[in-house]
């Protein structure tokens, strides 16, 4: 086994890992180069090729696997650098895109536009043609409506396609019809089918991921094709995957022919890590903080497995539109190091949403930022140590931090510098508190079970206080989770995601009828096994059905035991999983009622990693750091301990209050928490000993 | 800082607290969505939660449905309070009561006060939940023809002790199994309300142990003081003066033939930083279920005032301490009297007082206010029912019903619904609505030429088609609009009318009532229009891009363009500057 990458491109950095031919990890960090991705792709592995003294091209030839998580796709949708494309539809049905679901935040601002349909209204055309719900053709397709639009098509300039009707998932003949005139009349033009992208029901999701995913191929595929040959060039001649929205990676020239699913590449990952590296704590219900520059990402691992999502939206929830694709259920918050505080005209903190981002950053970067941001307060509270920052790499301006926070914060509460910036720390804490209350609580998670894993370069500034107010008795912080998706995407497994529609009540539930959807998902799965997983170590497939109580409105995915019903009483065994997945999630449950099934799911894995978790290399450096004075909450101005994160030997206790670094990140152990680094080199942190 | 400061919370304790309870609230209403069983629930949205002072002052309201939540949640506190002098933990009431501050009785609430320790009434929360039926005397929540109360037949409930010790009154329970349809589906919705309630009332107790009664307390004056400053200065910074604006809803049943205008006299007094709507100069009530409940009276002014001022100051006790709404007792727009029907007091009339209210606010100055809101209620969002196969279905849909008015920076959100419900409810899909009813939708899409011009544009009306499947089905609906669109303000012209037809089998239209229940036949289409916004600022002031904008989508045709926005396209649908300069001169 060669050596394996996973590089991850964040808005600031580009994470990558490296794991040697026997498993030795390391982690580098380079620039994000938002006009050229790929440079910073490329940028990170000379540094790796540097750290190891060889030459990129020596180095990459040693290369096995290659899996990038990119935030390409969505930032492709957020500049406008989509194809120009069209939407095709149902006659009488041109305004799906448009009206969207409803929905609103902010019931009385009325500020903000409402959003332009992800297609514009110039650009979607009607054709006759509708299935019912029984999947008759009510109107069969006017094919020469169709030669007709095609034409306007053409001379619009369109660059991609998304052609979706209604209950194609029942049956799809109209829009594979459509399909094959575009192919025969605008050769070369990239177009998507709804049935295809998204077999589920809701019109409008099913259409804005045919459209995003049409609108991607374009610059997606180019992007793919520049990646791979730029890697080719330069050494690498291993495989490339790229990271998908369900947390697994694909191909990349496969993942080109279905971008939709990189929207939430990266992110997707976190939890992945965060499952490998604390399965073996005494919980199997995490929550996953990963903490950048600008958003704090939330996601989840319940009784062991990574929940999913329909709702993921591009931007802001209602202002924007959503993917309608399933995906690793992660909710973004504008939180961050980079957030700013300010005191309002009534005299009320307020920390975020906005954000010094990258550019100009916070005040004590000296990058031209004036405003006091969360990483400020952490300066100046000492949190993190202004003349040993990303391990010296870089200065920090502590004077510059304080003064911002003298004048925007503490003058206004009449309060000294040290208490405002603690209130900065808290307010940034309990807003990070709330995003993770707000999908624990969808999700039917007591967080008082579960650890806290804190990810990403800010994390460990407030890890300990997010675990304490939300009753987590535990935090994890991985080895490398300053990188937590890379880290994650280097453990991945290769993997498809395939579903169907298929309608049946409990009451009379049709065997037969969902056997056959069953062996129709299992043949894909076995296809994608053979050709893109040959060779590798073990394949596995993750069955699923969405269903619900009769007269609800969303269903709930519940995880089938097996891919085929044999008898009545398997059908039994998924209703009674219902009833239990229903009472966990929502705390109630109809043990009586019927229940429906809509859609069926196969997820199928194959291993293409190891099955061992690697370890950074040891680090021959002093454990001991020199000490020097911080704040803590409660406890005043301390000569604090501090620690070397990569030096702390394995069984070894430090009690709060600590900093513990890295090279990438600053630990807070808060007074009464107490800290051990256990055999695969996590930090784990008890933070109730202090409470008792 | 060992010393204690002047104020015992300064501006960071403030703000913490606020985020707590906020998350509270959320946190219900998170619940609540994800238990609902009815369709209203957990596809419309149709709830709210909140937290109020054992004072019964409003404290935290998440992001609630404007209508139920400003003012109503205070009376139906007190009137727990009142009816009930010994509250014990484990207590909950049932409440739908609209003489008695609920806002009208398809919104059954559930109130908890939460008791400390000690036995001392600390809060009370209320989650409030609009019901898929009621137990009206038809199969509907908004009974716009009922003549009083007893013609609509809801039971009522004016804080009814419906859980005692945390176990369920089942004498209460097993009237409502009797009245209201689908009672599976009520008892689902009950257990949802009760739980998010029960979420609130536990997370209350959990803060107050962590931070101490005394301290919450005193949180809860600190924040409506800065609630009340934050208003004071945006009062303080508005013109002086005093408006009146006049909105009329359509003839209905019971009304006077040229239909209800609504008088709405607002007065801003900086040197007094106060706000104050007269809404006494109205009819008195009326034989029909068109009557405001006290909490829509004072709701429906109070959110248009929010809706038109700097959206960030918080909406609580303390900035309703500088608006004053004065009502008349038994009047259509007032306090009703036992027993005036106000079945549909969160729509119709409402949005008559909301609009001119927000209308009234721009004409001040430039950058306030709102236009009107298109009107509710057309056959796409009405309630259908039938027998198919043998099989009872009823339901309310949302297939397409939009009205956003313009603002004074944004052209109308499209699918805002009314001015009470602020957009905060879903859209339906239409296979999900084919999946679960025998109905066909052959048409959804929005009306070209439909908004309401202006500087800022109201939102287009929405045209739907929809027929029952191997049935017959009864679609009722209370459609204000027909006559009187939403109007403009500040030289913004009205959007378009509502309507309603029947689709005959060989396509002839027969206009129908606008307040009706309407039986279509399997052949026959139930065709629906409503209402667009007003707009904002008159249609010469729109930026010449943003017309021809929306020509180039369809929403505006060219003809329109040129003589109401003055805009002169060439054939490639850019702007041809000089002939727009020369139709703006004139």
């Amino acid at each position: 086994m060669g050596l394996r990458f996973a590089i991850d491109t964040g808005g600031t950095f580009t994470d990558l890992m490296v794991s040697s031919e026997t498993g030795v990890l390391s982690m580098h960090k380079a620039s994000t180069t938002p006009k050229d991705p790929v440079a910073g792709v490329l940028d990170s592995l000379r540094m790796a090729a540097d750290a190891s003294h060889e030459s990129l091209q020596a180095y990459l030839a040693r290369g096995e696997l290659l899996m990038h998580g990119t935030t390409h796709a969505i930032n492709a949708i957020v500049t406008g650098s989509t194809a120009r494309t069209a939407f095709i539809t149902t006659a009488g049905h041109p305004d799906t895109l448009v009206i969207r679901e409803g929905g609103r935040m902010e019931p009385f601002n009325f500020t903000i536009a409402y959003p332009e349909p992800y297609v514009p209204r110039a650009l979607t055309y009607e054709v006759p043609e509708r299935m019912t719900v029984n999947g008759l053709a009510k109107m069969p397709l006017d094919e020469a409506a169709v030669l007709q639009i095609l034409e306007q098509i053409k001379a619009a300039k369109v660059e991609a396609i998304g052609v979706c009707f209604l209950w194609s998932v029942v049956n799809p003949s109209h829009e594979l019809a459509v399909g094959a005139l575009i192919e025969r009349h605008l050769p070369g033009i990239p177009y998507t089918l709804s049935h295809k992208i998204n077999p589920s029901i809701r019109e409008y999701r099913r259409a804005i991921s045919t459209c995003i995913d049409a609108s991607l191929k374009p610059i997606m595929g180019a992007y793919m094709r520049g990646l791979e040959t730029r890697l080719r060039e330069a050494g690498f001649n291993g495989r490339v995957l790229v990271v998908t929205s369900q947390g697994g990676v694909m191909d990349a020239a496969h993942a080109a022919e279905a971008p939709v699913h990189l929207i939430n590449s990266g992110p997707s990952m976190a939890p992945v890590a965060a499952k490998a590296y604390g399965e073996a704590g005494d919980t199997d219900t995490l929550i996953v903080g990963d903490t950048g520059g600008t958003t704090f990402d939330v996601s989840l691992v319940h009784r062991g497995r990574i929940p999913r999502s329909r709702e993921t939206w591009l931007g802001q929830p209602f202002r924007s539109h959503m993917t309608g694709m399933p995906s690793v259920d992660v909710k973004s918050i504008g939180a961050g190091g980079g957030s700013i505080a300010w005191v309002d005209a009534g005299g009320l903190l307020h920390v975020g949403p906005i954000s010094a981002g990258a550019v100009p950053g916070p005040v004590c970067y000296r990058r031209g930022g004036t405003r006091p941001t969360v990483t400020d307060a952490a300066v100046a509270l000492g949190f993190i140590d202004a003349k040993f920052f990303l391990g010296g790499k870089m200065s920090l301006d502590q004077q510059g931090a304080m003064d911002a926070i003298k004048r925007d914060v503490a003058d206004p509460l009449k309060c000294d510098v040290e208490t405002a910036a603690e209130a900065i720390m808290a307010l940034a804490t309990e807003h990070m508190v709330q995003a993770i209350m707000d999908i624990t609580v969808n999700q039917g998670i007591d967080p008082s079970e579960a650890t806290f894993v804190a990810g990403g370069g800010a994390a460990g500034l407030n890890c300990v206080a997010i675990a304490r107010r939300l009753g987590c008795r535990r935090v994890l912080v991985t080895e490398a989770g300053a990188a937590l998706s890379a880290s994650g995407a280097l453990i991945s497994d290769l993997s498809a995601h395939y579903q169907a529609m298929f309608h049946t009540l409990s009451e009379t539930f049709d065997q037969a009828g969902v056997n056959r959807v069953l062996q129709t998902l299992s043949d894909e799965c076995a296809d994608f096994a053979k050709n893109a997983g040959a060779g590798t170590a073990a394949t596995q497939i993750d069955w699923s059905c969405e269903a619900r109580y009769i007269e609800q409105a969303w269903e709930i995915e519940v995880p089938l035991r097996k891919g085929t019903f044999e008898n009545a009483r398997d059908a039994a065994v998924l209703v009674e999983d219902f009833h239990q997945m229903h009472q966990d999630k929502f705390a109630v449950s109809d043990p009586h009622a019927p229940i429906e099934t809509v859609t069926w799911n196969a997820e199928v894995r194959c291993r293409i990693g190891s099955n061992e978790l690697g370890r950074l290399a040891p680090d021959q450096r002093a454990e001991a750091l020199p000490s020097r004075p911080v704040r803590y909450v409660g406890a005043g101005w301390v000569d604090s301990k501090v620690y070397r994160f990569e030096a702390i030997r394995s069984g070894v206790t430090i009690h709060g209050p600590a900093i513990i670094e890295s090279d990438f990140t600053s630990i807070v152990i808060e007074p009464g928490a107490i800290a051990v680094r256990d055999r695969m080199g996590n930090l784990v942190i008890d933070v109730t000993e202090g409470a008792r | 800082m060992k010393h204690s400061s002047p104020s015992p919370l300064n501006g960071s304790a403030l703000a913490l607290l606020t985020a707590r309870m906020e998350g509270i609230a959320r946190k219900m209403a998170n619940t609540l969505h994800r238990t609902g069983r009815s369709g209203i629930l957990t596809i419309a949205r149709d709830f709210s939660c909140v937290v109020l002072t054992a004072k019964h002052e409003l404290l935290a309201t998440a992001e609630s449905l404007p209508i139920h939540v400003l003012r109503g949640p205070d009376i139906m506190a007190k009137t727990m309070s009142d009816n009930h002098p010994v509250l014990k933990r484990g207590d909950a009431f049932l409440h739908n009561s609209p003489y008695h501050g609920c806002t009208h009785p398809a919104d059954h609430s559930i109130l908890i006060p939460v008791i400390d320790d000690e036995g001392i009434h600390r809060f009370t929360v209320l989650a409030k939940a609009h019901q898929a039926d009621c137990g009206n005397a038809l199969p509907t929540t908004y009974m716009g023809a009922a003549k009083d109360v007893y013609a609509e037949g809801a039971l009522i409930f004016p804080a009814v002790k419906i859980q005692d010790n945390y176990e369920h009154v089942m004498d209460i329970i097993r009237m409502c199994q009797l009245r209201i349809r689908v009672p599976e589906q009520w008892w689902g919705d009950y257990l949802a309300t009760l739980g998010a309630a029960r979420v609130g009332e536990r997370e209350i107790l959990a803060l107050g142990k962590e931070i101490g009664w005394e301290k919450l307390e005193a949180y809860t004056q600190q924040w409506f003081d800065y609630s009340e400053r934050r208003m004071i200065d945006v009062i303080r910074a508005m013109p002086k003066g005093r408006v009146t604006r006049k909105s009329t809803h359509d003839a209905f049943p019971a009304t006077p033939s040229d239909g209800v205008t609504i008088t709405a006299t607002v007065e801003v007094k900086p040197e007094e930083a106060l706000i104050e709507v007269d809404m006494t100069d109205n009819p008195d009530s009326m034989e029909n279920g068109l009557n405001l409940s006290e909490a829509c009276a004072l709701s429906a002014p109070m959110l248009a005032i929010f809706n038109s001022i700097d959206h960030t100051v918080p909406k609580n006790e303390g900035s309703f301490r500088r608006i004053k709404i004065h009502l008349k007792d038994g009047s259509i727009a007032g306090r009703p009297r036992h027993p005036t029907s106000c079945s549909a007091a969160t729509t119709n009339i409402a949005d008559r007082v909301a609009n001119p209210v927000q209308a009234a606010l721009a004409e001040l100055a430039d950058g306030l206010g709102l236009a009107e809101t298109g009107a509710l209620l057309p056959p796409s969002c009405g309630v259908v029912s039938g027998v198919h196969h043998g099989k009872p279905f009823v339901n309310e849909v949302y297939l397409g019903c939009t009205g956003g008015a313009g603002a004074p920076m944004a052209d109308g959100w499209l699918t805002i619904l009314h001015a009470g419900n602020a957009g905060m409810c879903y859209q339906d899909s239409i296979e999900v609505d084919e999946l679960r009813h025998p109905i066909f939708v052959h048409q959804r899409r929005l009306i070209p030429n439909s908004e309401g011009a202006g500087r800022f544009r109201g939102a287009l009306g929405a045209y739907s088609e929809f027929a029952p499947v191997d049935c017959d089905m009864t679609v009722a609906y209370i459609s204000d609009g027909n006559v009187n669109p939403a109007l403009g303000t500040r030289g913004g012209l009205a959007g378009g009318n509502s309507a309603q037809f029947r689709m005959h089998a060989d396509g002839s239209l027969e206009p129908l009532a606008a307040c009706a229940e309407v039986v279509i036949a399997a052949d026959e289409r139930m065709v629906s229009i409503s209402a667009g916004g007003g707009g904002y600022g008159a249609p010469y002031e729109r930026e010449a891009y943003r017309v021809a904008h929306d020509v180039r989508e369809g929403w505006v045709s060219r003809e329109r363009a040129e003589s109401i926005y003055g805009v002169a396209l060439y054939d490639d649908m850019s702007v041809d500057e000089n002939r727009t300069a020369q139709l703006r001169r004139q």
